[in-house]
């Protein structure tokens, strides 16, 4: 069940990332930023057999930066940070007394911090846009405070994962569209098993493409390959959860590069995770434009 | 823009969300239990029972029962359940407790001979899941020196996904809350045996698994 927060952070990399990502890169000296308020609360969740079992509620909130650099026209640096995290979950009061028989818990941090480097396989414009990215997730949270042990803004162990990015730009009408996907291996240690990531996303700008609707399908496949350790101590994160969710996000351009969003990701099939909705809103600044 | 940052840090700051109530529906009817069952205690001599009550939370309780016997001339017992054994023959001892919302009483049949006679008592159960983990197993509880042995038959297989599973003894099963925590399921397949002080064989009414640190509910088993 711990992991469900890992898919959580996972999740969050995702929504944040995937409007300015895909597999185009920022041209020299351009930049995408974002600052977003993501979270998700929870009293039910998919099992390890894919059922839905309830839990005590418990939530995450994660106030974010994200941005994307061009160091050159095909090389982007990318940093996401959970810059204020907050997780939490609820008392447990009885319906015959009233009384608090398990009080809530929180804790605040600085989350996982993520540091990506994506580079164009392809060249600037073309039609049809490759592009590799390193991930390199950092263990900036803290994980496994509070009474039970359970309460984390971080999954506790270092991973990097490769991933390769495709898409096209495309019309519908006069209506700009895009389509990309993506695969990638994440790697992990402290005996948590390997996973398979795999999206894709596919986005129209409307009203002179001052607004963007996006939708997503993302999704998580475990090597199961991990320690037996990994999935009974509570001091790190269990592991082997799978997930495919999907996604909308409205972004709307105020002026010519700030502008406003919001979003939302489901998982409609799971292990180890939570069976809720996400949110997030946000407010961005796209030097392109 | 400095007005949308100001509004966006508000809007953070609702969301960094307060820690709420969840509600538990954890109801039971209260119970009384004779806790001390001879078999067999001495003509002539005195013997002092005891009992246990829990609340409508499975919480104990000190309460004034009531005791009675089935045959008086046979054996005498006061209201503290000292009881007095003044003829051979076989008598119900009844415990029980009345108040406005509670009427709860437990009787046992005890026979009056020439030597005092425990006999080890003996229970079991199965163990069920009640969520979508695995977890089954039969498992038998006695008493013996003075410490509760519970054994966990060889049929016992619990899933080893969840990140802390705890076993319990509890008269309340929908909540940890007043359970005695026996500790950390290390054992997740085949035969094993937890061995407690202090704990005696007619206090619980179930064996309770939880996942502790979610606080999840994953199987019990009546201890009959």
């Amino acid at each position: 069940m711990k992991n469900l927060i890992n898919i959580f952070f996972a999740s969050t990399i995702f929504i944040s990332a995937s409007f300015a990502g895909g597999p185009w890169t920022q041209k020299k000296g351009i930049g995408y930023f974002k600052l977003s308020e993501w979270w998700i609360t929870y009293d039910k969740h998919y099992t390890d057999s894919g059922e839905l079992d309830p839990n005590i509620t418990s939530g995450i909130y994660n106030t974010s930066f994200y941005g994307e650099y061009g160091l050159s026209d095909r090389f982007t640096a990318i940093l996401y940070a959970p810059l204020f995290s907050r997780s939490l979950y609820n008392n447990e009061v009885s319906g015959t007394t009233g009384d608090t028989v398990q009080p809530g818990e929180a804790v605040n941090s600085i989350g996982d911090v993520d540091v990506s480097f994506k580079y164009g396989l392809t060249a600037s414009g073309a039609k049809f846009p490759i592009s590799a990215t390193l991930t390199l997730g950092l263990p900036t949270g803290i994980t496994g405070k509070g009474e039970r042990g359970t309460l984390q803004t971080g999954d506790g162990e270092f991973n990097q994962s490769i991933q390769i990015d495709a898409g096209t730009g495309f019309k519908i009408g006069k209506t700009n569209a895009y389509f990309s996907t993506f695969a990638g291996i994440n790697n992990r240690t402290n005996g948590f098993s390997e996973e398979f990531k795999y999206g894709g996303e596919v986005g129209a700008g409307l009203f002179n493409q001052k607004l963007w609707l996006i939708a997503r399908l993302n999704g998580v496949e475990s090597f199961n390959n991990g320690s037996e350790e990994s999935t009974g101590n509570t001091s790190i994160f269990a592991d082997r959860a799978e997930y495919t969710s999907y996604g909308l996000e409205a972004a709307f351009y105020i002026t010519k590069q700030f502008g406003i969003s919001a979003s939302f990701a489901s998982a409609f099939r799971g292990k180890i995770i939570a069976a809720a909705p996400s949110y997030s809103v946000g407010v961005f600044l796209d030097l392109s434009k | 823009m400095k007005n949308l940052l100001f509004l966006f840090s508000i809007i953070t700051l609702l969301f960094t969300s307060c820690i709420k109530d969840d509600i538990n529906d954890d109801f039971v009817e209260p119970t009384i239990r004779i806790t001390t069952t001879p078999d067999t205690i001495i003509v002539g001599s005195q013997f002092q029972f005891d009992f246990a009550y829990f609340n409508n939370v499975g919480q104990r309780e000190n309460i004034n029962p009531t005791w009675s016997s089935s045959n008086e001339s046979l054996l005498m017992v006061d209201q503290s359940g000292l009881a007095t054994a003044i003829v051979k023959g076989a008598v119900t001892i009844t415990v029980s407790y009345t108040s406005a919302a509670v009427n709860t009483s437990e009787s046992f049949e005890v026979n009056i001979g020439e030597v005092l006679v425990e006999v080890p008592t003996a229970k079991s159960g199965r163990i069920a899941t009640t969520s979508s983990y695995v977890l089954e197993g039969d498992f038998e509880i006695s008493e013996e020196s003075g410490k509760l042995i519970i054994s966990i038959a060889e049929n016992y297989s619990a899933s080893t996904s969840l990140p802390g599973l705890f076993v319990y003894l509890t008269n309340n099963i929908s909540t940890t809350s007043n359970a005695y925590e026996i500790g950390a399921v290390e054992t997740f397949s085949g035969a094993h045996t937890y061995e407690i002080d202090g704990i005696g064989i007619n206090e619980y009414s179930h064996i309770l698994y939880f996942c502790k640190p979610f606080n999840v509910k994953v199987g019990d088993g009546e201890i009959k």
